[in-house]
């Protein structure tokens, strides 16, 4: 069971509700992946345009709703999206992510620590999106963050865990959830990350932006068991020479 | 009195409040929020804090995202 905060969790597959075509699709992606965690973001209500209902059918899904700050460049504007997420979905969860670079969307670490800081003080539960730097990861636990959220590569790249090394540092000194959040673009990255010992993964472009979503979400759920399950089996260490499985006997030659 | 919603200028009845301003507009409260001057308004104070002339009223919705 993954446990973030006080709530349990069966699925370790967080899903991101952007880019689906429709919110049906949407809706069974979920449904597909089985997943209990989904991102949702805020932005300014387009006045004289009809509200869509996106929230009644997850409402009634019993998934835990996971509002964000993407739009915020600064902590200042990612407490102020907090505070809006909050009202507006009555959770004290929140993604934090605040990346002011429009080309690779990094994660700002200077504010994103500065805003986690404010943020658990004012009740909030934090997850933080952020680079997959084990100091700064360390920094945002002692914070109080309920999780860490480094990134495997930049968002929406499909790159899968660029930052590989580093991921296993952060998973092997982190006290709280890491969930790889950010550019796992395949099934077999989503296992990779739950090999190394990620709590959880995070996953939206490799899913939404799939020809069949439905079918992609049920891959990346079982992508996400299997790789959860091999860690905890205990994956073998690599050789650099061949180690034979069968036995070596001579019967193949002339006594 | 006069206000801003969303930078469009509006003329609403004196002591209306954030709740009859939302009515007013059609608009349902679920994944809704309110600012006014900058300052986020609790949900639980909607029907009793009245808007006061050239407010600056910002309303955000939720929306699919990642």
């Amino acid at each position: 069971m993954l446990q973030i905060a006080e709530k349990t969790f069966d699925s370790r597959l967080l899903l991101g509700s952007g880019k689906f075509a429709t919110s049906q699709l949407m809706q069974q992606a979920v449904t597909a992946s089985n997943c209990q965690l989904i991102t949702l973001a805020i932005k300014r209500l387009e006045l004289n345009k009809p509200q869509d209902d996106l929230l009644a059918p997850l409402r009634k899904m019993d998934i835990q709703l996971l509002p964000n700050t993407s739009g915020a460049k600064t902590a200042q504007e990612a407490i102020f999206a907090a505070e809006l997420a909050r009202e507006a979905l009555q959770t004290n969860w929140l993604k934090l992510e605040i990346h002011p670079d429009p080309r690779y969307l990094m994660p700002d670490p200077i504010e994103t620590l500065l805003a986690a800081e404010q943020l658990v003080k004012l009740g909030f539960i934090v997850l933080p999106y952020c680079s997959a730097d084990p100091v700064l990861c360390k920094r945002l636990e002692q914070a109080g963050c309920a999780a860490v959220m480094p990134l495997g590569a930049a968002i929406g790249s499909n790159q899968g865990l660029q930052t590989r090394a580093m991921l296993e540092i952060i998973i092997e000194q982190a006290q709280v959830p890491v969930i790889i959040d950010a550019g796992l673009g395949a099934p077999s990255h989503a296992a990779a990350a739950m090999e190394l010992g990620a709590a959880a993964v995070l996953v939206n472009t490799a899913i939404a932006s799939s020809s069949d979503p439905v079918a992609m979400a049920a891959a990346f759920a079982d992508a996400v068991r299997a790789g959860r399950r091999a860690y905890l089996a205990g994956l073998v260490s690599t050789e650099q020479q061949a180690v034979g499985s069968s036995p070596l006997t001579d019967f193949l030659a002339a006594r | 009195m006069h206000i801003l919603l969303n930078d469009q200028p509006l003329q609403l009845s004196t002591n209306c409040s954030v709740s009859e301003l939302l009515q007013q507009q059609q608009l349902v409260s679920e994944g809704l929020a309110i600012a006014i001057n900058n300052t986020v308004i609790s949900k639980r104070c909607w029907p009793e804090h009245k808007l006061q002339s050239n407010d600056n009223v910002q309303l955000f919705q939720i929306v699919t995202g990642g």
